[in-house]
């Protein structure tokens, strides 16, 4: 049958020769972009769910932690090298990146892919969302933000809606993030190690979803579980 | 050293080889192939190759590979080729471990060998069931290794049209098409090599690949370079039968120990594994005890045949016979058999390891070929050389199993330098040719595409293809009476009368693929009535070529290579003597 | 089934990269255990739609037609995969049938794939050997080591992989999960392994191992079962430490 391949570019007068590739800066941007995610992005996540906890405690030790926070030395260079300058790069980045990828879940509809289709909308919304709770909550409040100065934000349904939505994206794309380093970094090869991993990343993802919607709930309901701690 | 240019036709084992040995020798190299050359036919092959290497303790030799590989063909190679590419297989099967082909080991981490037909050894080394597949890549990268260092350029989707010949007659480079622009074109070189492979779109529903038409053997024939043996067609006992193409179920399968049957009942139409044991006939174990399922493949052919026409025990009354592995370790079956299961699990659907495979004989390889010396590979046009499938020097009458790909890789480890030899020794290489030797052919060529894409008329090239497809494979294959042979003969005529009357639905010249394989199929067509002229004037039988009325091998009379010339459309063919020096013809019997 | 049966092919055509993609219905007559590549050839022999207008045969790739040699992955139904293996009987009609997007159009299904082998060559695919002289055998290698390249070293340049991924587009230079896997091969050979270095600063080139973001498509499109995104991963890994390593102690 008349099937023969229109193969390959048309041809050059003579034999070329073509070199190795070499290694491009896009490898150590990328690199850094997925390292970034995790530490410290998510190191401060992880501290920031922490020192929010205090919500569950009481309004004191809230104000207190927070304070404690507010009033560390170096303040706003530490601020500034460990979270705003990760975050604008991760983010900023991240668009690229983003923009880099067509979604066709349409076609492909496997697990993998959805989860590579929700890391890019996560990452937007997540984006997103810390720009706008930075700027309220560090940036209005002139860096010195109370248990009052939150509690109030959430009074408004919008608003609290937004930090709901806000908090999963976060969780999701930090959870998801964790598996995409193992793979982006070599820690896990085989499939099953791929698998092990994405249960335990995974099991992270919901533990950042159910602490930070247990925070938001102490906010808006006045519950603290742990408030006999501090009797 | 004078710098000397050598272009290669096709793409697969035989032409890689052939160019790296070339790019070797510090030659530039041209390298044509109609399809990507990672895509060439060779992938196909799935048993292995051989080599003596006697490793298993049994005593082999490679005189013994020799013998096996003469007594296969039933004698009708030049034998001292033939020894020599015994001789070069072990080191040919290491400069592949070299390159990193994944053949087969044991504990030891030494190459494993498997039994193939033909011969009561472990000759043949593997590499899974895609040794073809994992033979051509490793080839495939060392040509691009030297394609990235600038000393062999590709032209792949570039179609061999013809050789260009001075006026002398000597080869000075080659006419190609385009594939994709349909630009033909002139390419100057001091001696070309061509291995362009099979033929088996001749018989249309083959085991071989859509690129494999034969059409530039035939076209070269055209030109004045004899064709020899060209009735040795093999046919192999199992393959898949199919619409588009038969599927290869490889030797190794019996190899490995699968077992070839038919359930004694004509006609049972029980589920084979329902079948116990003594209702089943285990026709070729009963028929040759001493070696069983790993006949060679003429035998087997036959022997299928027989079971299936004369007595009536085709599955279901059907044409087809059990191929079992399923009494065989399934972890064994998959990392031994693996890619040849896998492909009847996909084109039929039914698990091999549970279910015994349903298979018939189809066309599957030319022993015949382009006419070569017992030396060089050289042609008789100076110039143009020849190795692969496409030239007919190593497997006689019929090939054994596994000799296919070491004979291919040998071949062109020959052709390369010699090539190169002859080019360094021309008086005057192809830079002193007017350019209006090459113009004057490209424009011959051009001319001929043009008025086929003008043509009017009725006629549809693949009609024409099926029904020369049909009449070959009905009477120019496993069996062979000379009234038949006359009738396909007729017909081929016929079809060539039709043929100038091809009318073409697409008369664009971008990827136009219709034109393509229309100027294919015309030398097809040439081909198909040489070998089946031949048939009709072999009178013996032997080795592939079977004819009832003549069921012995008569080496009085025919124990002669038939060497066929071009005659302005008619044939001459000489008989020439075959070089049998070495090892004295006997008896070819398999029985005991 | 019934004699007389007929299967509707709708196939998405283009003369020429330079002119507009078109789709044509074909009516093609049912026989047991056809392929998509038994119905081109029928369309071939009879190029009229099914409406009755004439056209032109369908131009498409295709070799082997046993899935090995990779030459015709189209998208059928809206999945890349090889035309050879698509059985009829498994396939929803009509069977649509377009070319590869990731690739260059040249006519019809046919598409351009050489940028694979032009990665393959940027990635130094091969064991650099000395020569092809008779110089002994190979390193010995154990049979399990073996049985993991095998399965590697299957791969058949089909493109599926390259098709199905998000991150190869017109946007991304990305060279996809095939070369990644061959990369990895090729470091796993005892000689390959001793120019994994240049393999591993190739693989982090413009377009390298970075661009993957583990859409995981190309596993699932793979017809050979490679396990591309383990290959992919021990890439990264390879390429990192080469990377961190290479600088600190070089």
């Amino acid at each position: 049958m008349p099937a023969k391949a229109a193969a390959t570019a048309e041809v050059t007068p003579e034999a070329t020769t073509v070199p190795a590739a070499v290694p491009s800066r896009s490898y150590i941007w990328d690199k850094l972009h997925s390292l970034s995610g995790i530490v410290p992005i998510g190191a401060f996540l992880a501290e920031h769910f922490w020192s929010n906890s205090y919500a569950l405690v009481s309004i004191d030790r809230y104000n207190q932690a927070s304070y404690d926070l507010q009033t560390i030395p170096w303040r706003v260079p530490v601020e500034a090298l460990l979270i705003w300058l990760p975050i604008l790069y991760h983010g900023f980045y991240g668009v690229y990146i983003w923009s880099k990828g067509e979604s066709n879940l349409s076609r492909y509809g496997y697990g993998a892919n959805w989860m590579y289709a929700l890391q890019r909308w996560t990452g937007l919304i997540a984006f997103v969302f810390i720009g706008w709770h930075v700027y309220v909550e560090r940036f209005m409040t002139q860096g010195r933000s109370t248990y009052f100065d939150v509690a109030t934000t959430m009074a408004n349904p919008l608003y609290l809606s937004f930090y709901v939505i806000g908090i999963l994206a976060v969780s999701f794309h930090f959870g998801n993030g964790l598996w995409q380093f193992a793979n982006k970094w070599g820690l896990v090869v085989g499939r099953d190690a791929q698998r092990k991993a994405a249960w335990i990343t995974g099991a992270i993802g919901v533990l950042f979803a159910v602490v930070g919607l247990l925070i938001i709930f102490g906010f808006v309901f006045q519950w603290r579980p742990f408030q006999f701690y501090a009797q | 050293m004078n710098p000397t240019r050598v272009i290669l036709i096709g793409g697969g084992l035989a032409g890689l080889m052939a160019a790296i040995r070339v790019a070797e020798l510090g030659h530039a190299v041209d390298l044509f192939s109609v399809v990507p050359v990672r895509r060439s036919h060779s992938v196909c092959a799935q048993g292995g190759i051989n080599a003596a290497k006697n490793l298993k303790g049994e005593g082999d030799s490679t005189w013994q590979h020799f013998d096996d590989t003469v007594y296969g063909g039933d004698f009708l190679q030049n034998q001292p080729l033939v020894k020599g590419m015994c001789e070069a297989a072990p080191g040919i099967i290491d400069l592949l471990d070299r390159m990193g082909v994944t053949f087969n080991r044991t504990p030891e981490g030494l190459l494993d060998f498997r039994r193939f037909g033909g011969t009561l050894y472990h000759r043949t080394a593997f590499a899974g069931a895609t040794t073809g597949q994992q033979l051509l890549y490793a080839l495939d990268e060392q040509v691009r290794r030297f394609e990235a260092e600038g000393k062999i350029r590709k032209l792949e989707g570039w179609m061999f049209v013809s050789a260009v010949l001075d006026d002398a007659g000597v080869c000075r480079g080659v006419t190609a098409v385009s594939l994709r622009s349909g630009e033909v074109r002139a390419f100057p070189a001091d001696a070309i090599i061509v291995a362009t492979g099979g033929i088996g779109s001749i018989f249309r529903q083959s085991t071989n690949s859509v690129a494999c038409t034969g059409s530039a053997q035939s076209a070269l024939f055209q030109q004045g370079v004899n064709y020899a043996n060209a009735e040795m067609i093999q046919v192999h006992p199992t393959a898949i039968p199919g619409e588009d193409k038969c599927r290869l179920i490889s030797e190794s399968v019996r190899g490995e120990g699968g077992r070839v049957w038919v359930p004694k009942t004509p006609g049972d139409t029980r589920d084979p594994r329902a079948i116990p044991d003594a209702e089943r006939f285990y026709f070729l174990e009963e028929w040759y005890p001493k070696y069983g399922n790993l006949v060679p493949r003429d035998v087997a052919t036959r022997a299928i045949h027989k079971v299936v026409f004369e007595e009536g025990l085709g599955i279901d009354g059907k044409a087809m016979v059990y191929l079992d592995v399923t009494h065989l370790p399934r972890e064994m079956l998959t990392r031994k058999l693996g890619g040849v299961l896998e492909i009847y699990e996909k084109f039929v659907g039914l698990d091999p390891r549970d279910h015994p495979m349903k298979v018939f004989p189809a066309q599957h390889y030319t022993m015949g070929g382009v006419w070569v010396d017992n030396e060089n590979q050289a042609t008789n046009v100076p110039g143009i050389y020849a190795a692969g499938e496409c030239e007919y020097q190593y497997h006689g009458a019929n090939r054994l199993g596994a000799n296919s790909l070491l004979s291919c890789i040998y071949g062109g480890m020959l052709a390369g330098p010699a090539a190169v030899r002859y080019a360094q020794n021309l008086a005057k290489g192809s830079d002193t040719v007017s350019s209006d030797v090459y113009e004057r052919e490209r424009k011959r060529q051009e001319d001929i595409y043009e008025k086929l894409r003008g043509q009017e008329g009725s006629e549809n090239p693949i009609t024409i293809w099926k029904e020369m497809g049909e009449t070959m494979t009905q009477h120019v294959t496993v069996i062979r009476y000379n009234k038949d042979l006359e009738a396909a003969d007729a017909k081929l005529a016929e079809l060539q009368e039709r043929y100038k009357r091809i009318n073409l639905a697409d008369r664009a010249r971008w990827g136009n693929q219709s034109l393509h394989f229309t100027r294919e199929l015309g030398n097809m067509l040439v081909l198909a009535r040489l070998i089946t002229q031949c048939a009709a004037l072999r009178n013996e039988s032997r080795g592939a070529h079977y004819k009832p009325d003549f069921p012995e091998r008569d080496d009085e009379n025919w124990l002669r290579t038939t060497r066929a010339e071009y005659d302005n459309g008619s044939f001459k063919i000489h008989l020439d003597p075959v070089d049998t020096s070495l090892i004295t013809p006997r008896k070819r019997s398999y029985k005991s | 089934m019934a004699e007389g049966k007929t299967i509707v092919v709708k196939i998405k055509r283009q003369a020429s990269p330079t002119e507009p993609a078109r789709w044509e219905e074909f009516s093609v007559r049912w026989r047991p255990n056809m392929n998509v590549i038994a119905c081109l050839i029928d369309i071939a022999e009879n190029p009229v739609t099914r409406y009755g207008k004439p056209t032109t045969p369908v131009s498409y790739e295709a070799n082997c037609l046993e899935e090995v040699c990779g030459a015709c992955a189209v998208v059928i139904n809206g999945r890349s995969r090889q035309a050879c293996s698509a059985l009829v009987d498994h396939l929803d009609q009509p069977i649509r049938i377009e070319p590869m997007s990731s690739f260059p159009i040249v006519r019809d299904l046919v598409v351009d794939r050489s940028k694979m082998f032009e990665d393959a060559k940027r990635l130094r695919c091969w064991v650099p050997i000395d020569g092809t002289y008779d110089i002994g055998p190979g390193p010995r290698i154990a049979p399990e080591r073996q049985q993991v390249a095998y399965a590697l070293s299957r791969c058949i340049f089909c493109g599926n992989c390259l098709e199905v991924c998000p991150k190869v587009n017109e946007h991304s230079d990305f060279v996809g999960a095939a070369l990644i896997n061959q990369v990895r091969l090729f470091n796993m050979h005892p000689t390959g392994a001793m120019h994994a270095h240049e393999r591993l600063q190739a693989v982090r080139g413009i377009g390298g191992i970075q661009e993957c973001d583990n859409a995981q498509n190309c596993v699932k499109a793979c017809p050979k079962g490679i396990p591309l995104t383990e290959s992919n991963n021990d890439v990264n890994r390879q390429a990192l430490l080469d990377a961190i390593f290479g600088w600190m102690f070089r």
